[in-house]
């Protein structure tokens, strides 16, 4: 038939046009990643510090697909480190270490617009519980109106540190507009005047902070653990880490380069 | 020509049983995948379904501080919680769903008219890409233009201050809902019905619609009358195929829509189409998180085994539906 | 055969004819709204490609088209989107491939054999129950079925006896899937088009049914199997869920092994999908800009990727212009 040939053409011009940038397969120890792509970024930047470091003694491969992925490969023995932004759960496969590599900062956030100068924690549970519904019965609040708050699935580790450390034992509003990961809420509380969130403190650009009791939330307030909110990354093996991973978490935990790069964004342990 | 003797019809025969085998072995061995994967998700949503019964279907506290329980399981499976009411889900998915698809083809059909018969050949020309393009552009860039353009105007233009405080109490109206749902959506799977449509008004034989010149019917009215029914079984096809992709849209939905489990009610007048909402498929995107706790993957999967079940049952319809239509056109079978 | 001669559609020889005022309120009112229907869409096609062109215009550039992603705090200075873009032109190939010739084989098997009939109404079947699983649910199911140890080969061996279960070819399958119904479908609705008589005149000079399908019905049906193929693509390219889940979604294509054409096949990579999903105000990575240029980029691609089936389908079939 004619139409083979130029499909041919085509489909063979396609595959050698990929090849042309192979780069050369490298003979040292791979450390494989995979997880969370709230994690993905942080390791990311930890991985070209590190092979800068040590003189490229390791290569990475660094994949995505979130926190459950990351924690079934780990576990099934796929990779050699899972990236995990949420708690461990009783329900996870056995045999896990979750290395705790970083906190994060989770702010309340507002609309630029409306400048909320403070909250406490009953103010928090009052509004993301339901109790109180508008804007002109929070003190210092500049909008009126209905509150519209967003929040993350119920899957998301965010939304586990949230619960766990603002709202203790308050049930979420059931109106509450579920987001499914940081961006979507900055966005949305960007684009709404009337809304309120919490975000990672690296996706507050944009937002209005909102001080937690009485503390702002910066990055040198978390460092200093005085800004209660805060979270926890792992990255996780199977059983402790042996070789190439084991150097690579001391690395991350132990010497000020890794702490240097945390720091910009996430708050480090050190 | 024909008279070459019984071994060359013998062996017209055996190429032709061979290719038929062959090409039903392929049929069969896709067919074995499907039903392998159809297979492994019920296998995997059993579970849920067992624990609930029919009240799986039915509706009964909040959806999303079930989906919460049942993601903080304790370790132990013999107290896993499963608790699930899933109207919500449900009446969204079919709501959406069936308002997208008929709003779709009616946009459709109109569209395929209008490049079949009365666009200009220019216009006509540049529709050809403009439908396919359409057809390719991701759900995520759907999705994107729909919270950055299309959820804010709503929620801080239209939707007016009185009507978000009428239902304070019970929901929240920023603009996300299941109007913006629809509207992108339909955009979504016009492209698809438009062009498997606009294929078969084409091979509608000139001479049919001649007749109806003949008899004095004006250019929109043969089109309507004596095109449109002779391809009716190609539309029908086309909207299974434009249905079967507005039930398993995810992305997008789970973005615009507002992702609340909710029930819109009808009765609440104009309201009910600002109300937010989420339909199946955007629930299992948004709990892809947490597959690898046990009860709330088996949750998930019973919600794809119900999109599965749906689908089946879709196809189905659509056979029916065909099959009383054949008759109309000059298809073999 | 007249209805291919006609220089309009099937109604087009009504142009040339002068009847009476025949047209009724209700006609007008079609005749309007189906003119609005189609500058509808071009207005919505126009909108969506511009407000993606104003958006990302100022970081538009060869270089960010030819250089590799970095990772970076500042993403307005580091990399562009070289590995996505081949990984987006890869995969789409790679499953178009594996789909288009499945997909005309199986709508030519339920159209022309059929047999037995319970067989192919449960293909019918299937293949539409495919279209309406997310594909979240076809990839995790891909997941599964790769991650088995014997087709390890499909991917690579992470330690002996687990499959990776991540690569191009794996992700290139599964993506087959969800274009399969829309090929199936448009190949089907092509063949049922052409009439009785065209078969039966085939077999009357002698030629077998096999025979009659490559040199006669296919040919005939090109039109419409190019539609479903450009749908079908248009499904594929548009895919974040099977990406992200099968493919791995790393900032650079990886690949793995030593053979070099295979080891890209076998390795992980990403898509522009992803790149700018991540990239968007929704995603983790913070660039927008870099976002919506490679959104306007993916959308070039389309319009190229659908000229190209254009060219290899074009035939005597029902044509939009003639």
């Amino acid at each position: 038939m004619t139409w083979k040939r130029p499909l041919a053409v085509v489909a063979a011009f396609a595959v050698g046009a990929s090849l042309a940038v192979v780069p050369a397969a490298a003979a040292k120890p791979t450390i494989t990643m995979s997880g969370s792509t709230s994690v993905a970024p942080l390791a990311a930047l930890l991985a070209k510090k590190y092979i800068a470091d040590c003189g490229g003694c390791v290569t990475f491969k660094l994949l995505q697909g979130g926190s459950d992925v990351g924690i079934s490969d780990v576990a099934s023995g796929r990779v050699t480190i899972g990236n995990a932004s949420r708690d461990p759960k009783p329900t996870d496969p056995g045999g896990l270490v979750f290395n705790k590599i970083a906190h994060d900062a989770v702010c309340i956030v507002t609309n630029k617009a409306n400048p909320l100068p403070g909250i406490d924690e009953a103010g928090v549970q009052a509004i993301f519980g339901g109790s109180v519904r508008s804007w002109s019965s929070v003190p210092g609040s500049s909008a009126s109106g209905t509150i519209d708050t967003f929040v993350r699935t119920p899957a998301s580790g965010t939304q586990d540190a949230f619960q766990k450390i603002f709202l203790g034992s308050t049930r979420l509003f059931s109106g509450a507009s579920q987001k499914a990961s940081n961006g979507l809420i900055q966005q949305s509380v960007k684009a709404d005047p009337n809304a309120i969130g919490y975000v990672s403190l690296s996706f507050a650009d944009g937002l209005h902070t909102v001080p937690y009791k009485g503390v702002a939330c910066t990055e040198r307030n978390a460092k200093s653990g005085q800004y209660g909110g805060q979270r926890n990354l792992y990255m996780v093996t199977r059983g402790p880490a042996t070789g190439a991973a084991k150097a690579w978490l001391k690395w991350i935990t132990k010497s000020a380069a890794a702490a240097a790069v945390v720091n910009t964004e996430w708050v480090s342990l050190q | 020509m024909a008279a070459r003797g019984p071994q060359t019809a013998q062996r017209r025969d055996r190429t032709d049983r061979r290719a038929e085998l062959l090409l039903g072995a392929l049929a069969a061995a896709v067919l074995l995948l499907i039903a392998f994967m159809i297979a492994f998700v019920f296998a995997k949503a059993w579970p849920s379904f067992a624990h609930n019964g029919l009240a799986w279907f039915g509706a009964g506290g909040n959806l999303d501080e079930q989906l919460s329980a049942i993601f903080n399981s304790p370790s132990d499976p013999s107290d896993y919680v499963y608790t699930l009411h899933a109207w919500p889900l449900i009446y969204a998915t079919a709501l959406i769903t069936g308002i997208s698809v008929v709003l779709g083809t009616i946009l459709s059909m109109l569209a395929a008219m209008f490049i079949v018969d009365f666009a200009p050949g220019w216009m006509r020309a540049t529709l050809q890409p403009v439908v396919r393009l359409l057809a390719a552009v991701p759900s995520v860039i759907y999705g994107l233009i729909g919270i950055l353009v299309i959820v804010p105007f709503f929620g801080n233009q239209v939707i007016s201050a009185e009507r978000k405080e009428s239902v304070q109490y019970v929901i929240q109206l920023d603009g996300s809902s299941i109007l913006v749902g629809v509207l992108v959506l339909t955009v979504m799977i016009t492209p698809i019905m438009v062009a498997i449509s606009v294929d078969a008004l084409r091979s509608v034989p000139a001479t049919w619609t001649e007749g109806a010149a003949a008899l004095g019917v004006n250019r929109w009215r043969a089109l309507r009358t004596v095109g449109l029914r002779a391809a009716r079984p190609a539309i029908v096809a086309a909207a299974i195929l434009a249905t079967a992709r507005a039930l398993g849209e995810a992305i997008m939905l789970s973005m615009v829509t507002g992702s609340v489990a909710f029930a819109p009610n009808p009765l609440d007048g104009v309201t009910f189409f600002f109300e937010p909402a989420r339909t199946l498929a955007a629930q299992i995107v948004d709990g892809s998180e947490g597959l690898s706790v046990k009860p709330f993957g088996e949750t998930m999967y019973a919600f794809a085994a119900l999109l599965l079940v749906s689908s089946a049952f879709l196809s189905f319809g659509g056979w029916l539906a065909r099959r009383s239509m054949r008759k109309y056109t000059l298809a073999p079978r | 055969m007249s209805a291919h001669a006609q220089s309009r559609g099937p109604a087009g020889l009504l142009s040339r004819v002068r009847g009476g005022d025949s047209w009724s309120i209700g006609d007008r009112i079609g005749l309007a709204s189906a003119w609005a229907a189609g500058i509808l869409l071009c207005l919505i096609a126009a909108a969506i490609v511009l407000y993606m062109l104003y958006r990302g215009f100022q970081y538009l550039s060869l270089e960010l088209i030819f250089s590799h992603p970095e990772a970076g705090l500042d993403q307005s200075k580091s990399g562009g989107f070289l590995d996505p873009l081949q990984g987006t032109l890869a995969l789409t190939v790679i499953a178009t491939l594996i789909a288009a010739p499945v997909g005309v084989g199986i709508a030519v098997w339920l159209t022309e054999y059929g047999r037995p009939s319970g067989l192919a109404r449960a293909v019918e079947s299937g293949v539409e129950i495919v279209a309406g699983t997310p594909s979240i649910v076809l990839a995790i199911f891909g997941l599964l079925v790769f991650q088995q140890g014997f087709l390890s080969f499909l991917s690579y061996e992470a330690t002996p006896g687990v499959a990776f279960g991540r690569s191009f070819f794996v992700a290139g399958m599964i993506m087959s899937l969800i274009a399969l119904p829309l090929i199936v479908g448009a190949a089907r609705e092509a063949l049922h088009s052409i009439p009785r008589h065209v078969r039966e005149a085939s077999y009357a000079l002698g030629k077998d049914r096999i025979s009659t399908i490559r040199r006669v019905l296919l040919p005939a049906s090109r039109r419409g199997i190019g539609t479903g193929v450009a749908l079908g693509m248009g499904r594929i390219v548009g895919d974040t869920a099977i990406v992200v889940v099968l493919l791995g979604a790393t900032l650079q294509n990886d690949p793995h092994g030593g053979i070099p054409g295979l080891s890209f096949l076998q390795g992980t990579g990403s898509t522009l999908t992803t790149y700018v999903y991540n990239n968007s105000p929704v995603g983790e990575g913070g660039s927008p800009e870099k976002a919506y240029a490679a959104a306007f980029v993916l959308l070039l691609i389309v319009i190229a990727l659908n000229f190209v089936v254009d060219l290899i389908t074009r035939g005597r079939g029902p044509s939009w212009t003639r």
